[in-house]
């Protein structure tokens, strides 16, 4: 587990991160999302033990993580720009991490090289972009840390590509409890593969919620009342997070279970309603809408 | 770099990430030694075809110093060494300037400590093994030309280990340059400056002391800087390299190489603080902490703000105008630059406003306090009862000074380790006339420099003006000069211990006499000579000039001097005895001629003052502005005429330490030609003698015959 209390950062005037206290529990793919500047890969920076916090603490496994060799032992950490040894190739990278890493798979790495259709000798600055996010992404997977900290490393792949690593991710958490946190601003790229999610805007944290709690918890009904009176009726004591009116066609998101909002609809009158799926981007909208932040501009532009 | 692999093996990872470095340090160090090699030893090969030797021994040593040259001690490598430790340092820890380099090397799993450990070792690994690459390369070519023994390769080995302490010093600075900044220029920049620092401290400072303190000298203590390897190196490097032997190689070479290891030690420990308090994120940036922006600011402004200053007050003959105003532009203009530097913004230049002022307020103040002594340098006289010994330098007298060791020294090292007035109440009341006096009315006036040795310990030296015709200052300097500690922090003839070994030739001149005198007499004269120096004053060397010198020769070209006055009965019955003493007036009868020469300097300076236009109007309106020689010269071949020039020649070959400066007229000079059949002993190798003629005697026929006429 992966725990982080009350972490600031200030870079010279700026505060990068404002008191973020999050917890990532093992097992879990935790989402960080958060536009350019949130300060996403300030917290991965100094989860990874790169940069050191000005107040509060990170702690892996409770040991503290910065300068502290057992700590990092259990990270991998892949930057926004991961850095390759000049003329270097896979070949010479997977020789730098197995000589660092004492888990290190290198048959494993060979074979999801090939899998990636990566050439092993080839160099790596004649990669494109997405080629050395996938290397990184390998080399990271192979390391066989408990934890690997990725910083918009899905952005620029494929999703084809994207769900063979998400299928890697999935394997691997199931075979040895990988636990990938994945720092991204795109709120769609991580719908998919994110257990729990982690807003951050302007260095602090809006909301952390596990996906399914959410999901759960946040309910939309379209409907068509037979009159206000069973409207009120019916939204009595639920807490409506949004509500638009096109013509007598209501939608409504309300913050209740999906039994409840069924059990609540159907002892009032109405012409027609129904419980619709909530995408996270919906779910998102809605949870930071009420506390005053429009997330379209945050993070869907 | 490695946690599960062991140190070595984090090396060898680490050397792959170095590879440039090692060829650049190894070509570097091959061409150096190597090229060096070829071409000493093909010189002397060449000097050998054009027949420069004349035995096969004198050859084969020649080749030997040659590899010496090439291999020791050699102030050619400085460059290249500083240079490496500069690069070397840099490359080694540069990964700290990218971001994405930091991001990777510090998340991974080995502990900063670790990951210092192996690049600084490796550093010095591939500096080592470079040098002695180099090194055997060169001792391979000396070899396969038989120019290597025993003392080439002791002399390489010790170099070696030489130019290892200087690189260390260096290398350790460039690691403090670089934890304390986030980008190569900028930890160029400060390294430069670091190294050069107490270089430009040290210049700023005796440049304001001799800019505003009349009583201000630098020559018995130079002001040296005390923690410059490179000023270390380029001071001491030919004595060690020409030391008699290893052990006097040893003392000259090991105190300072404790002390480089002392200021390497005290760098390494700093980088390494720095490097433990550098925050990643200033990877890129221009300076590891804010707070170091405007130390260094400031540092660096004040003796740049001198720096350009002191241009312009030389340049503009001594305005202060311009330097107060060049020292508020070079504050101001560095104060600024570095601000844009620091964010890579022209917008920034004034950014700062309380650390410009600041740099702006610390330079006045410098200035102020020297300008107006606040501390009173111009007046310090220490009392009299805290003087532990003085030794001090009356200007007019020159010797040739060496060591115990026959090694040359300069005259004021001389002085300064031979002489010791204990009794510091004559020097003392000298400096106090000095002080009262106005230099502006001084009839001769002449430096002194006094070096005050205080019972704390602490030294002090100032330089006086003195006028040797104020008889009160006369009577001070008799005083002093009749001291026997003066005297022989004076006379190297009186203290050398060795004075009667190794004498190869004894000669006593009168200038043009050179009458040789068996080397078996040395003790004898050298005694007459103790005895006569007893009465020797100030008033002496005023009131007369020497009457000729005693030489004594060595066998190493060394030659020790004794003037002889007139007044010396001892030496000079000694001299008589041995049939070797001339006196300065000559006898007519050798001489074939006498020519004089009048300069007419007066018509010259009238020439200079209208040029400066300094002449008045009517007189400068008859110049035509061109160059005019003035000289007359008139050759006298009459006995008569002859005889009455003589009495009044003084020898210009013979020195007259401290005497009048108008003892000798200026306008003339003679040369007086031997008749060829003279018995009289002169130097048989000259056709002529120059002469001086005695002020205000020269001969009326003469000053007729020398008058210029205009034709």
């Amino acid at each position: 587990m992966i725990e982080i209390h009350n972490l600031t950062k200030c870079f010279e005037q700026i505060k990068a991160v404002d008191e973020v206290s999050v917890v990532i529990r093992e097992k879990t793919v935790f989402g960080l999302i958060g536009t350019n500047g949130a300060g996403k890969s300030t917290v991965l920076r100094m989860i990874a033990g790169v940069i050191k916090p000005d107040e509060g603490t990170v702690a892996v496994d409770n040991m503290p993580v910065f300068d502290n060799v057992e700590a990092k032992k259990r990270l991998f950490f892949i930057a926004d720009e991961p850095y390759f040894f000049a003329n270097s190739n896979a070949r010479t990278m997977e020789k730098y991490y197995s000589g660092i890493y004492e888990g290190f798979d290198r048959e494993e790495f060979y074979r999801y090289l090939e899998k990636f259709n990566l050439d092993r000798n080839r160099k790596i600055g004649t990669f494109s972009k997405g080629m050395k996010k996938q290397l990184a992404l390998l080399l990271g997977i192979c390391a066989h840390t408990k934890y690997i900290l990725c910083d918009e490393t899905f952005d620029g792949l494929d999703p084809v590509m994207r769900q063979g690593i998400k299928s890697i991710f999935a394997k691997e958490m199931e075979e040895r409890g990988l636990t990938p946190v994945i720092a991204s601003h795109n709120l769609r790229e991580l719908e998919d593969i994110c257990d729990h999610v982690g807003l951050l805007h302007r260095g602090g944290v809006l909301l952390s919620r596990d996906l399914e709690d959410m999901k759960c918890n946040i309910q939309k009904v379209q409907c068509v009342f037979t009159s206000v009176d069973d409207e009120l009726k019916a939204l009595n004591g639920l807490e409506v997070l949004k509500k638009e009116q096109r013509g007598s066609l209501s939608t409504i998101t309300v913050r209740s279970t999906r039994e409840e909002v069924e059990a609540r609809f159907a002892t009032v009158d109405t012409i027609f309603y129904e419980v619709l799926p909530l995408s996270l981007e919906e779910i998102f909208i809605s949870e930071t809408e009420v506390v005053g932040y429009d997330i379209k501009k945050l993070i869907l532009g | 770099m490695t946690s599960k692999s062991s140190f070595w093996g984090s090396c060898r990872e680490n050397h792959k990430r170095r590879v440039w470095v090692w060829i650049v340090a190894v070509l570097s160090q091959l061409l150096a030694y190597g090229g060096m090699t070829m071409i000493y030893l093909s010189r002397i090969r060449g000097f050998r075809e054009d027949g420069n030797f004349k035995t096969p021994e004198a050859f084969q040593q020649a080749m030997y110093q040659a590899a010496r040259d090439a291999l020791g001690f050699s102030d050619n490598l400085y460059g290249i060494v500083f240079l490496l430790a500069a690069i070397i340092g840099m490359q080694g820890f540069s990964y700290l300037f990218d971001r994405r380099k930091v991001d990777m090397y510090h998340s991974v799993p080995v502990s900063k400590n670790r990951r210092f450990a192996v690049v600084y070792v490796n550093g010095l690994v591939i500096y080592l093994v470079a040098n002695l690459s180099g090194l055997i390369f060169g001792t391979l070519v000396s070899a396969s030309q038989s120019a290597v023994n025993g003392e080439v390769l002791a002399e390489a080995g010790l170099a070696f280990a030489w130019n290892f302490f200087f690189f260390l010093v260096f290398y350790h600075l460039m690691i403090l340059a670089v934890m304390l900044t986030g980008n190569r220029f900028v930890t160029i920049a400060l390294f430069l400056m670091l190294a050069l620092y107490e270089f430009l401290v040290n210049d700023m400072f005796n440049g304001l002391k001799s800019m505003f303190f009349d009583t201000y000298a630098a020559y018995f203590l130079q002001n040296e800087p005390k923690f410059s390897t490179i000023y270390d190196c380029t001071m001491n490097i030919w004595q060690i390299k020409n030391a008699p032997d290893a052990a006097a190689a040893a003392k000259i070479a090991m105190p300072l190489v404790a002390k480089w290891v002392g200021i390497a030690a005290v760098l390494l420990a700093a980088g390494w603080y720095a490097y433990k308090k550098r925050p990643s994120e200033i990877a890129g940036k221009a300076v590891a902490h804010r707070f170091l922006e405007p130390v260094l600011k400031v540092a660096a402004a004040i003796p740049a703000a001198f720096i350009v200053g002191r241009v312009m007050y030389d340049t503009s003959y001594q305005n202060e105008t311009l330097l107060v105003g060049g020292l508020l532009a070079g504050g101001v203009i560095l104060c600024a630059a570095m601000e844009v530097i620091y964010d890579f913004d022209i917008r920034s230049l004034f950014k700062h406003l309380l650390s410009d002022g600041i740099a702006l307020a610390a330079i006045m103040v410098i200035f102020s306090v020297f300008k107006w002594d606040v501390f009173g340098y111009d007046n310090y006289i220490p009392a009299q009862n805290k003087v532990e010994s003085i030794a001090i330098s009356v200007d007019g007298y020159y010797d040739s000074y060496w060591d115990e060791d026959r090694q040359y020294i300069e005259k004021n090292q001389f002085e300064k380790e031979n002489m010791f007035l204990t009794d510091a109440s004559f020097v003392l009341a000298l400096a106090e006339t000095a002080k009262q006096a106005d230099p502006e009315e001084m009839e001769e006036s002449r430096s002194v420099y006094i070096l005050y040795r205080l019972k704390s310990g602490a030294q002090k030296e100032r330089c006086i003006q003195v006028d040797f015709e104020d008889p009160g200052t006369g009577e001070l300097l008799n005083q002093i000069f009749s001291m026997d500690a003066y005297k022989t922090g004076v006379f190297p003839a009186m203290t050398d211990q060795k004075l009667l070994e190794g004498v190869n030739k004894i000669q006593y001149t009168n200038g043009p006499a050179r009458t040789v005198i068996p080397v078996e007499e040395a003790g004898r004269l050298r005694d007459a000579w103790l005895k006569d120096m007893k009465e020797f004053d100030f008033t002496l060397v005023r009131q007369n000039r020497p009457c000729g010198v005693l030489l004594f020769q060595y066998k190493d070209y060394n030659q020790r001097q004794f003037i002889v006055y007139d007044s010396f009965e001892n030496t000079i019955a000694a001299l008589k005895d041995l049939e070797a003493y001339y006196p300065m007036e000559l006898d007519p009868a050798d001489i074939e001629s006498v020519t004089v020469t009048c300069y007419h300097n007066e018509l010259t300076q009238q020439d200079d003052e209208m040029d400066y236009g300094i002449q008045p109007r009517a007189v400068a309106e008859t110049w035509d502005g061109g160059y005019t020689d003035y000289t007359v010269s008139e050759t006298f071949y009459e006995e008569e005429q002859i005889a009455q020039i003589l009495p009044h020649l003084y020898s210009n070959w013979v020195d007259a330490p401290w005497s009048r400066y108008k003892d000798l007229d200026d306008n003339y000079s003679v040369e007086v030609v031997f008749k060829r059949n003279s018995s009289y002993p002169y130097d048989r190798e000259s056709y002529y003698f120059g002469y001086s003629i005695y002020a205000g005697q020269v001969p009326d026929f003469v000053a007729e015959a020398t008058a210029y006429t205009g034709e």
